[in-house]
């Protein structure tokens, strides 16, 4: 697969003295460029966040109004229907931990073994697991939710952990870092001490695979945050739904006879504030890439 | 590279390594891939019930030019909008990694953070922007006194959606080669720096080599994205119903033959052709830039 | 974790033996014209109202958990679990999905009038009449039982809101360019050209061009009998009729020369117009005042109510776009219980009131529309005009003999797609009714019907 020269990740930060460590204004500064670009629809959320219902739709979408409504909407986001927004939140971090923790093992153990084992069907039953990344998830839906129904799990946490815990994407992701992170020699030295397959994997491979497995992870975790089709067709009953159906289904009733618009200000404030945790998490994740992955700028 | 010594306890050793990985896989994909293949091999009407049809769903499907269309247009937002992405993803990275930048931990994260956003509201900021009249950007257009853009039309709404889908991916595409990057083997670096070799040309001898595998990765990504392209038009047919019909995408137009039409075998027949549609794109996307390395 | 692996493992084993014997899931079952079944005896009922059970209520109206606390009190032996599964068509999603699959169906659901066919045509529905159903007819306004009712007498469901059609318009704008409220077509198009000329940035109302529900109510108003079932196999289609083409040609005509609008509703940008002045009327239901009450706040005092133009000077007609009704699912383990809340509900004098003032649903039963504290409300919205009896009035003129598809979603969306698409892209709306027809006409023949054109 790859031909790159392997070699030993540590988890100190090693900086590869690359030429040219002046800062560039002009760089910088297109950066930020772009950076406004992808800041913007955020900006837009948050200034509609901080409006009432009717200056949305007749303020400027850029700019705040002149009622600065935030609080408001914060506190009607939580107590609409009986503070069931909170359980929104609580339900999609459930199912988003648990997946993402139970994905990232599974892909780790599966990486490993399909990178420094070559045992017999090996190649075969990895080409399976690429091929499946092409379903087209909308096709796995259906047959999933009429098979779960026969085993009882429809309108349970597990219709939607169990099929987040399968990501091909993830393990060949950590299939390749194997190959590279974990050198053949010290597995070799491991098993002449005596080492049990197990044993090797917790205490010299997963060290190895950390930051592997906090990609893994993170990825995992932000497509279960963000999966609205699945608990869509799984669950019926609103205190399991995940933040997205639920703001989904609020939206839904701007539209409806005798509902009221003033559903709009919850969906946008509660679109907001499902993003909060996610970045937050990042923030917190980046200290494990830094470990592997090096922050960018900190080059001595 | 594997070694291809296999000692039997070796090779136990590795099947219980991928074991739980592959029971849930098992489980959770191959077994209700194959029910909907078994699924596809039926009609179900509301008058007259079930009956075997063996493969006249996929006799259908190949004739149907609802779903040809669809499948162009995947294939065309992807030629659009795939090199952009990757192309934008590439400078991000490489700029990050050049160590130039002030404030580069913040602006990884910035443009990093729309990834994740939930394409609901992804689909319901962008809604807003793009608006004919009210929105942000037509009333900027207007304030310069240009002629509005009709983002939503027939003629931009590809492109509309390219965008949001290249501004929820940019940044996720540019932690890959960044992360790629970032295990180039110093040696390299301290090779090119003997060598003589600026910025640049370390950039294009040195960094894209070795950015490779992780591009190829993120192109079979973006072929799988593209062609399975539903959320965003799905969320965005509300603003422009004309335009974005129930066959816009051919991952749409299963949803829609499952759920409007309630024909969940052709659904799942058409399903199975873009999963073939997409594995043939895929494959030939790999052979074409795995050609010249052995 | 070796919990949850034999769980997997289970699972496995679970889904692999169902594919082994299951012959294609639940597939959909005719219903049979059968005799009604007998009626349930009062000591039956008395009987199972005191048994402790439990009910799924699926429901998208707000707060409804007062209404049925009502319930509760009367009945206290019997629990209602309210369930929002989603508004409208994600709720009819969901509950196609558990009725395939055999479990997980409520025991009462809310379904819009027009989506009854789609559900009785897979024999999901209860008929209610053998627990009294039958005696509730006189309370309900004629038409909307009309369209609770089966070709053979069967009760499918129980009237719980309607949206009788009516036309919200801008007193304000009329009055600066001198426009009487228009009461004919005729007099509304020569309206639309007279205002939009003397003002381009206005609009005399916005035809929304992805809202059947408008479309039919206005149609249903034009004495339009699009879906009509003679058996249970055979289906007429006309919806490229005379009527239908009239209707085409008017609406066609006035979006070609640009005086109306064509944006998609229920949008930001929609709301943004509404706020903004950019239509001057609404051709809304019953429960568009109070909704627009609540979404163009800055127009307080400046709507007012009026009947639909006519077709004929003189004449009194309306359509109907939305409202709900109370269904029971037929594979219920409590059908009496279930019969009977969806009856409470919906006729219970306190329960229906509620509904009308608290979630301003607009009643469909003669005593509340007659009842003064609802009808003689004076909204300052409406400068002060008693809204509800307006549409009261009109909720008499709505036609009892139109019928719905028994696939309503693909009719729905084979109009976004071909007479939608020709108001938005201003092409030829009488030509896509043609389109349209054909659409149908293929699917009900894909599905197994019969069609008479």
């Amino acid at each position: 697969m790859t031909t790159t020269v392997t070699t030993t990740v540590t988890t100190t930060v090693t900086a590869p003295a690359a030429p040219g460590r002046r800062r560039s204004p002009l760089l910088t500064l297109g950066m930020l460029a772009f950076l406004v670009y992808f800041l913007l629809p955020l900006f837009w959320l948050l200034v509609a966040a901080t409006k009432t219902t009717g200056d949305l739709f007749s303020s400027f979408g850029l700019w705040f109004a002149d009622d600065f409504a935030l609080a408001g909407n914060i506190g009607d986001v939580f107590a609409a229907e009986d503070g069931v927004y909170g359980r929104w939140l609580l339900n999609t971090a459930l199912y988003a931990v648990v997946s993402a923790g139970g994905a990232a093992l599974l892909c780790a153990l599966g990486g490993y073994g399909f990178a420094k084992f070559g045992f017999r069907g090996n190649r075969a039953l990895f080409g399976l697991v690429l091929g499946a990344i092409m379903v087209p998830s909308t096709a796995l839906a259906i047959p999933t939710y009429l098979i779960f129904a026969q085993v009882g799990l429809v309108n349970t946490p597990w219709a939607i952990i169990l099929p987040s815990l399968v990501n091909p994407f993830g393990l060949y992701l950590m299939r390749v870092y194997a190959e590279d992170a974990v050198p053949d020699d010290i597995l070799e030295a491991a098993r002449i001490d005596g080492a049990g397959e197990l044993r090797i994997f917790w205490q010299v491979v997963m060290r190895l695979l950390a930051p592997g497995f906090v990609t893994v992870l993170l990825f995992t975790l932000v497509a279960t945050w963000n999966n609205y089709f699945l608990p869509l067709i799984m669950l019926s009953n609103p205190s399991l739904y995940p933040v997205t159906v639920g703001l989904a289904n609020w939206a839904g009733q701007a539209t409806v006879a005798g509902g009221s618009g003033d559903v709009i200000p919850l969906v946008v404030t509660g679109s907001l504030l499902s993003i909060i945790p996610l970045v937050v998490a990042f923030l917190l994740l980046q200290r494990y890439w830094q470990s592997g992955l090096a922050a960018g700028g900190v080059k001595q | 590279m594997t070694s291809t010594r296999t000692a039997p306890r070796r090779q136990a050793a590795g099947h219980l390594f991928i074991a739980p990985f592959m029971i849930v896989f098992v489980a959770m994909l191959v077994v209700p891939l194959a029910y909907a293949g078994y699924l596809s091999l039926f009609r179900e009407q509301l008058i007259g019930g079930t009956t075997f049809v063996g493969l006249d769903n996929y006799v259908r499907a190949l004739t149907d030019e609802r779903l040809l269309g669809g499948v162009l247009r995947v294939a065309e937002f992807f030629l659009l909008q795939v090199p952009l992405m990757l192309l934008l993803g590439l400078l991000f990275a490489l700029a990050l990694d050049s160590g130039m930048l002030w404030l580069s931990r913040f602006i990884r994260l910035g443009i990093f953070v729309p990834y994740a956003v939930p394409s609901v509201v992804a689909a319901l900021m962008w809604g807003y922007l793009y608006g004919p009249e009210f929105g942000p950007i037509a009333q900027l257009a207007g304030t310069l006194g240009l002629p509005a853009p009709d983002l939503l039309g027939g003629d931009l709404m590809l492109g509309s959606l390219a965008n949001i889908v290249t501004w929820e991916f940019a940044g996720y595409n540019m932690i890959i080669l960044y992360a790629a990057l970032r295990a180039v083997p110093a040696e390299l670096y301290e090779a090119a720096a003997v060598d003589g070799a600026g910025a640049w040309r370390t950039a294009w001898s040195v960094k894209l080599p070795a950015l490779r595998p992780a591009l190829l990765m993120a192109l079979i990504f973006s072929v799988i994205g593209s062609f399975q392209l539903f959320n965003e038009p799905q969320l965005m047919q509300r603003l422009a119903p004309s335009v974005i019909d129930s066959a816009y995408t051919p991952n749409l137009y299963a949803y829609s033959l499952a759920f409007t039409s309630q024909d969940l075998n052709y659904a799942a027949a058409v399903s199975f052709l873009l999963g073939l549609v997409i594995v043939a794109v895929s494959y030939t996307v790999q052979l074409a830039l795995t050609r010249r390395r052995t | 974790m070796t919990m949850t692996r034999t769980r997997w493992l289970a699972a496995a084993a679970a889904a692999t033996l169902f594919l082994a014997g299951c012959s294609g899931g639940g597939g959909a079952r005719q219903a049979a014209d059968q005799p009604p079944a007998a009626a349930v005896s009062q000591a039956d009922i008395d009987q199972a109202m005191r048994t402790p059970t439990e009910l799924t209520f699926w429901t998208w109206v707000p707060d409804i958990g007062k209404e049925v606390a009502l319930f509760e009190k009367k009945y206290p032996a019997i629990k209602v679990n309210v369930v929002n599964a989603g508004q409208g068509e994600p709720q009819y999603t969901k509950l196609r999905t558990a009725l395939k699959a055999g479990s997980g169906a409520p025991d009462v659901v809310q379904i819009e009038f027009q989506y009854i066919p789609t559900f009785t045509i897979i024999d999901s529905l209860l008929d209610l009449r053998p627990y009294g159903a039958e005696a509730l007819k006189d309370k309900f306004v004629d038409w909307t039982w009309g369209q609770v009712t089966g070709k053979n007498g069967e009760v499918w469901a129980i009237p719980q809101d309607t949206g009788p059609m009516g036309m919200l318009y801008r007193k304000d704008i009329f009055d600066k360019h001198g426009i009487e409220p228009p009461r004919t077509w005729d007099e509304f198009a020569a309206a639309a050209r007279k205002l939009h000329a003397a003002d381009p940035g206005v609009y005399l109302t916005n035809l929304a061009s992805n809202q059947n529900g408008a479309w039919m109510g206005l149609l249903w108003q034009a004495g339009g009998k699009p879906f009509q079932m003679a058996s249970a196999q055979d289906i007429d289609v006309s919806v490229n009729d005379e009527v239908s083409k009239k209707l085409g040609t008017y609406w066609g005509g006035l979006v070609k020369e640009g005086v109306i609008a064509t944006d998609p509703d229920f949008t930001d940008q929609w709301y943004q117009a509404l706020n903004k002045g950019k239509y001057a009327t609404w051709l809304t239901a019953a429960w568009g005042p109070v909704f627009l009450a609540s979404n163009a706040k800055e127009t307080s005092g400046k709507w007012r109510a009026a009947p639909l133009p006519q077709w004929a000077a003189g004449e009194n007609k309306s359509g109907n776009w939305g409202g709900s009704t109370s269904a029971v699912i037929k594979s219920t383990k409590n059908p009496i219980a279930a019969a009977k809340f969806a009856e409470f509900l919906n006729t219970d004098p306190e329960s229906t009131k509620m509904m009308a003032t608290e979630q301003f649903l607009f009643p469909p039963t003669k005593a509340l529309l007659d009842d003064p504290s609802f009808a003689e409300q004076k909204p300052e919205f409406y400068g002060g005009q008693t809204v509800n009896q307006v549409f009261a009035g009109i909720s008499d003129t709505v036609d009892k003999g139109f019928g719905w598809p028994p696939f309503l979603d693909q009719t729905v969306s084979d109009w976004d797609e071909t007479v939608g698409k020709s108001l938005a892209d201003k092409s030829d709306t009488p030509a896509a009714l043609d389109q349209w027809q054909q659409r149908i006409t293929t699917y009900a023949e894909s599905q197994g019907f019969k069609v008479a054109q």
